[in-house]
């Protein structure tokens, strides 16, 4: 996924004028993140994927509210987490992340790791995940967003509809509850 | 960054998230569509104003038909008076547009292409009528295809002072259109899209079962280079 083209600003402008080449090129260049962010709030794909289309249109007939200057990307991601927030209200279970096959995979320059190594950094992922997975919601929805999307702080609290100083308050229990949760496991 | 925060970093790299879909096509549309049906409301309104003052100030209308030609699913008529139209932009009243695939699922159109040119999408109009923007000469030039389903499917009627001259496309038949007219098109189903004025000329020929309809700023020499290249 490109993170962002060079001249946002300028493509933010055709889009608001209508010109739907600009339009379509902001949305490939975001679908991929928000896609994710609503997969991590909704927790399936099919809820992800209607989400992340509604927010898409809803932002596009609110063009007109967007302020000039400001930076889009977190402007996208609070409406398609809204979408997203509202499919959890009233969806059932979610589903729980998972790890790629290939996490353990070397990446080029790595020392290669011994099989007992790899065995051993693969199940603490896995305790580190389950961990995060056993957080109160709210607090796991920071450690996801925050940690596993690599959002930055202000694009954490948009995606979640709350202030940035919440954000850290519960970025600050859940990494505590997640150290006390590891040491108690041995990790 | 302490050093939970770095694995939790690294864990965000190895977490199996779904493909991510290709939003692009569904959100384009959606948005098309919301803008057209208000687009389709201020013009409906421009109409009836321009409809009103047209029955004022002219005491009969007069549209006599004066000739036809029929080419596949097209037939163009000329008239003395061409009928009040909207006037279309080259952007305008294409469709809503969908990958180049899609178009073709939805419309059972095979699409030909002159080589090289391979656009990143087509407009699909009522469920038959595929049309793609291209660049020649310098210039956007609008190719239509649509399957030959039945003579008068798309209709052009052409003013008195424009020219119509039969000539033909890799030894198939072919019309070309220069001067004032208007586009008119009936799909499938009782699709009806009410005549818009169209700007430059019109080359249309036979492919196969297929018409297809090449409009812009081109010389008749141009247009007629450019429809045997796309085979």
């Amino acid at each position: 996924m490109v993170d962002r083209p060079l001249d946002e600003a300028g493509l933010v402008e055709r889009a608001r004028s209508g010109d739907l080449d600009a339009w379509e090129t902001i949305v490939r260049t975001h679908q991929g993140l928000a896609f994710r962010t609503a997969y991590l709030l909704t927790g399936n794909a099919a809820d992800a994927e209607e989400a992340a289309q509604d927010g898409f249109v809803k932002a596009y007939r609110a063009f007109g509210r967007f302020r000039r200057g400001a930076e889009l990307r977190p402007w996208l991601l609070r409406i398609v987490a809204n979408e997203a927030r509202n499919r959890r209200r009233s969806a059932g279970r979610r589903e729980r992340l998972a790890l790629r096959a290939s996490a353990a995979e070397v990446r080029p320059g790595d020392a290669v790791p011994s099989p007992e190594a790899a065995l051993l950094a693969g199940e603490q992922r896995e305790r580190l995940l389950a961990a995060v997975e056993a957080l109160p919601d709210d607090q796991r929805d920071a450690i996801a967003c925050r940690y596993l999307l690599g959002l930055t702080g202000a694009e954490t609290a948009a995606a979640l509809g709350v202030r940035a100083g919440t954000v850290k308050s519960r970025l600050s229990r859940a990494l505590a509850r997640l150290r006390e949760t590891l040491e108690e496991g041995g990790a | 960054m302490n050093e939970l925060e770095l694995r939790l970093e690294e864990l965000g790299r190895e977490v199996a998230f779904p493909p991510t879909p290709d939003l692009a096509p569904a959100v384009l549309e959606r948005t098309y569509r919301k803008r057209v049906a208000w687009g389709r409301a201020s013009v409906a309104v421009a109409l009836a104003v321009v409809a009103l003052a047209a029955a004022f100030s002219v005491p009969q209308a007069r549209t006599a038909i004066l000739d036809f030609f029929h080419l596949g699913g097209a037939t163009v008529v000329r008239v003395d008076t061409l009928p009040q139209t909207t006037e279309r932009s080259h952007a305008a009243g294409l469709g809503f547009p969908v990958t180049l695939q899609e178009a073709q699922r939805r419309t059972r159109v095979r699409l030909v292409l002159p080589p090289g040119e391979r656009p990143s999408r087509a407009y699909v109009l009522g469920d038959a009528l595929v049309t793609v923007v291209l660049k020649a000469y310098g210039k956007a030039v609008l190719l239509s295809e649509f399957g030959s389903f039945g003579p008068g499917s798309l209709q052009k009627l052409v003013a008195q002072e424009a020219d119509v001259e039969t000539t033909r496309v890799n030894g198939g038949e072919a019309l070309w259109i220069a001067g004032p007219h208007a586009f008119e098109y009936f799909g499938r189903n009782g699709f009806h899209q009410a005549p818009v004025r169209e700007q430059g000329n019109v080359l249309l020929w036979l492919h196969g079962d297929q018409t297809l309809r090449l409009e812009g700023p081109l010389t008749k020499a141009q247009a007629l280079e450019l429809a045997r290249r796309t085979r």
